[in-house]
């Protein structure tokens, strides 16, 4: 069964600053896969050339049977790769369902029909209360969960999440992963940059982990974390969180 | 057009190179404000105007000559500055929405607002200082026939910059002023106030425009809408540069004033912005920051 | 909900026809020819301030070049009646879509600089024409355009007897201006537009091409800029640089929606008639020792609200009204 997503022997250099070398991953369609790894790994680099901020230096990647390494973030998104931000980007002047609305519109120019979808969207992420509220009243959480409903709205098949669970209270981290099931139930695919281990463990069918820009181990969440290479990653890296 | 030889050349390139100098001096002020707080200072053209306003009373009423009154100038623009940061600026910052739109207007705002002040008690009348110790006077260097009044305020320019650099890198408020521009939260934890830092750099600022003014009144003539002219120029002097870079301002006024210089010797004297408005959008062009542009 | 939001679209369109027929029956009440035109300014000035709030107020791209596309429109057709005898309907036409044109080439590397290069970037490229056109023989220099009027013709659009049909024809522009905002408000464009604004980077990865959007913006609002301007000529008969692609056109385009509401439906119309009225009242009212007033008081009031009201004075409004609805 071929992959949905492929990265074939990605790297990215900065200068002389090696972010990412020689990476190469793949993503089933519909799993859920767990991108981690300690500081400075390189997770958010991947992410990036993934979701198309920047071309890889080295390195092709494969979406859907179509190399779209070349193709800039809008493109990909028409594609289907959707992708929330680490740090939140509202569009604060605009309200709550507005948002979703210019995520819909990729899909669709009838307005009605965006609208009703930027609705559903936001019942689905549990924001259907706060529709006609500016953006930028939102408290942290529901910033959050409008990151993830404006993705969605964009129907992709495959859904970059970016830390989506850090800096959650344990009670929010729990709705924020029921969410991110739902989502999978619906037949998206999942990959998720975290750094919260004990949250996104359970979550995972599959870990990544990166170190150094390179990837270290990959295989079920219970046996990454038992492998002694990612404990001394980890070890290494005086802010891991977890573990 | 003139005749061109090699003398008429070199000549308006070196009258270039001291305007130039000068633009340098009113750009710098406008680079210190924009790199401290990302603010730009719409009203920077109008703060010239009043100081060569200022200059021009100074003389008119107490017969003080420009060169004496330079130092006052700058020090009554550089609380005037201050001021301005204290009355309106520091609320421009608070905005949260339409962020830009609001800092570019309200110094717009206040522009108008000094024109108008300026037109209503000044009359439009151009007004010009007739006798001073450097106007009209030349001297010959090298064989070069340079204005004296330009001539120092280049070399005023220069002494201005030297100090600036010292300032900014020697000093401890200077210091404050780079931690500051780096982290404007974070300096609160260290003890230093960041409206008094910013109320300065806006003095600072305005006093090195003071400066320009003063000499510039030497030999221009002095009107309410003046301050306009030149303030496109310092504008496009500074994003030549590189918003936020001092050395970038410093460079830039050079390039412009000689750009300036070239274009006049080509092209009909009306037309001698041109050259420099062509530079401006070449060099934005190619790069998006400035030539030594960081933000 | 949707139900609601269709409501308050079709309410602003019932206001916006009522405020039309109102302001078309004013004429009939009104014969001073000098309170005559300043409310044909004003609405001129609606016109231009909506047009421009579509590029730099929905999309967030601030000009304060706009008089380049103002001037362009009055020079053509000015330039096709008197060279080539054209009638002014279609210069009009040809105006609109020369500005458009130009902007979009303008754009391309204009939309690649942010922030603060951008906006002296469009303050250079007006300055600039100014300065050519000042110098250009064939359209006159610096001694412009002469238009011939011959007595009155709605083919020749010039009137002589009476301002009435220029009253019209500029309301008639305003209320286009308005409609094209109102129409692409609740449009793919008008929603990525704000998103462009807001946040391009986000914009980017919910499948908008920002540069695509801002093009966008740009022709519509250089298009009707250039018609406002077209109309301007045969106004006034007689047009050279200064007066039509200066600086101080660019900023009375800006200040009325700055003062109304940027980025808003209303915003731009109300700052209009608030603003030019005021502007020509204090002019003329406090006389030849006044010059310099109506700068001080419009000036004042544009830092006023940049300052206290950045939504503008619409914001003002609607608050009242969602406080009344909840």
């Amino acid at each position: 069964m071929t992959a949905l997503l492929e990265t074939r022997g990605v790297w990215q250099r900065f200068g002389g600053l090696i972010a990412n070398s020689d990476v190469s991953i793949s993503v089933q369609a519909g799993e859920i896969v767990g991108l981690i790894g300690p500081n400075g790994a390189g997770k958010s680099t991947l992410f990036n050339l993934i979701a198309g901020v920047l071309p890889p230096t080295e390195g092709s990647i494969i979406f859907d049977d179509e190399n779209v390494t070349r193709l800039p973030a809008a493109e990909r998104c028409q594609r289907g790769i959707a992708r929330t931000f680490q740090v939140v980007k509202s569009f604060e002047t605009m309200t709550v369902i507005d948002n979703v609305i210019v995520g819909a519109l990729i899909r669709t120019t009838v307005m009605r029909e965006a609208r009703r979808k930027a609705h559903e969207v936001l019942d689905f992420c549990g924001l259907a209360a706060r529709a006609d509220v500016p953006a930028s009243q939102l408290i942290p959480s529901e910033k959050r969960r409008l990151e993830v409903a404006r993705a969605l709205a964009t129907e992709p098949k495959l859904l970059l999440l970016d830390e989506v669970l850090t800096g959650l209270t344990p009670i929010e981290a729990q709705r924020g992963v029921e969410l991110v099931r739902k989502v999978r139930a619906t037949g998206v695919t999942v990959l998720m940059v975290e750094h919260v281990m004990e949250i996104v463990m359970p979550l995972v069918d599959r870990a990544i982990v990166l170190d150094l820009g390179k990837v270290l181990v990959e295989g079920k969440p219970a046996d990454v974390v038992r492998d002694p290479k990612v404990i001394a990653a980890y070890l290494g890296d005086r802010h891991a969180v977890g573990a | 057009m003139h005749i061109m030889t090699a003398e008429t050349i070199i000549q308006s390139l070196a009258s270039g190179l001291l305007m130039g100098l000068l633009y340098g001096l009113i750009a710098v002020g406008l680079a210190l404000i924009f790199g401290l707080m990302d603010v730009v200072n719409f009203a920077h053209g109008e703060f010239l105007m009043i100081a060569m306003y200022a200059t021009f009373f100074l003389f008119a009423f107490f017969a003080v000559d420009p060169l004496l009154s330079a130092p006052l100038v700058a020090a009554a623009l550089f609380v005037f500055g201050a001021v301005v940061y204290l009355l309106v600026v520091r609320f421009a910052m608070r905005a949260k929405a339409n962020a830009g739109m609001v800092q570019i207007f309200s110094t717009f705002g206040l522009a108008i607002v000094m024109r108008g002040l300026a037109q209503f008690f000044f009359t439009p009348d151009y007004r010009s200082i007739t006798h001073s110790w450097l106007g009209g006077k030349t001297v010959s260097i090298a064989g070069i026939f340079l204005p004296v009044p330009q001539l120092f305020g280049a070399l005023v320019a220069i002494a201005a910059f030297g100090a600036l650099w010292f300032f900014i890198n020697r000093t401890d408020f200077g210091r404050a002023l780079e931690a500051t521009r780096e982290d404007a939260g974070a300096v609160a934890l260290v003890g230093i106030d960041k409206n008094r830092v910013f109320a300065l750099g806006w003095g600072l600022g305005a006093a090195l425009v003071g400066l320009a003014g003063a000499i510039m009144a030497i030999f221009f003539y002095i009107y309410p809408d003046v301050g306009a002219s030149f303030a496109l120029i310092a504008y496009v002097t500074v994003a030549l540069g590189g918003f936020g870079s001092v050395f970038g301002a410093f460079a830039g006024g050079l390039l412009v004033g000689l750009v300036e210089a070239t274009t006049a010797l080509i092209l009909p004297p009306s037309l001698k912005s041109v050259g420099i408005y062509a530079v401006y959008l070449l060099v934005v062009f190619i790069r998006p920051r400035g030539l030594f542009g960081s933000l | 909900m949707d139900t609601a939001f269709a409501e308050r679209r079709r309410r602003n369109l019932i206001v916006a026809a009522c405020l039309a027929a109102i302001a078309a029956l004013v004429p009939l009440f009104v014969k001073d020819v000098y309170v005559q035109n300043i409310m044909v300014l004003s609405l001129m000035y609606a016109a231009l301030s909506q047009s421009w709030n579509i590029l730099s107020g929905y999309c967030g791209q601030i000009s304060l070049g706009h008089a380049l596309y103002f001037g362009l429109g009055a020079y053509t057709t000015a330039l096709l009646f008197t060279k080539f005898g054209v009638l002014p309907w279609f210069g009009m036409l040809g105006g609109g879509l020369i500005s458009a044109a130009i902007a979009l080439a303008l754009g391309y590397p204009c939309f690649r600089l942010r922030g603060h290069y951008f906006v002296i970037a469009t303050i250079v490229i007006a300055e600039t024409a100014l300065l050519l056109f000042q110098n250009w023989e064939w359209a006159g220099a610096a001694l412009g355009i002469d238009i011939p009027v011959r007595g009155d013709s709605w083919l020749k659009f010039q009137f002589t007897r009476s301002k009435l049909p220029y009253f019209y024809f500029a309301l008639v522009l305003a209320c286009i201006a308005w409609f094209v905002t109102w129409w692409l408000e609740d449009s793919k464009w008008g929603y990525w537009w704000r998103a462009v604004k807001d946040n391009p980077d986000a914009a980017e990865s919910l499948g908008v091409v920002v540069f695509n959007s801002k093009m966008g913006a740009a022709a519509v609002s250089a298009f009707l800029t250039a018609v406002g301007g077209s109309f301007y000529a045969q106004f006034v008969s007689y047009i050279d640089p200064e007066s039509v692609m200066g600086f101080q056109f660019s900023l009375l385009m800006a200040l009325p929606a700055v003062l109304g509401g940027i980025g808003t439906l209303w915003g731009p119309m109300l700052g209009a008639v608030i603003l030019i009225p005021l502007t020509e009242l204090t002019r003329s009212f406090i006389g030849g020792s006044g010059r310099g007033v109506d700068l001080i008081v419009y000036g004042a009031l544009i830092v006023l609200i940049s300052l206290a009201r950045p939504q503008g004075l619409v914001g003002m409004f609607s608050r009242h009204r969602k406080a009344a609805t909840r």
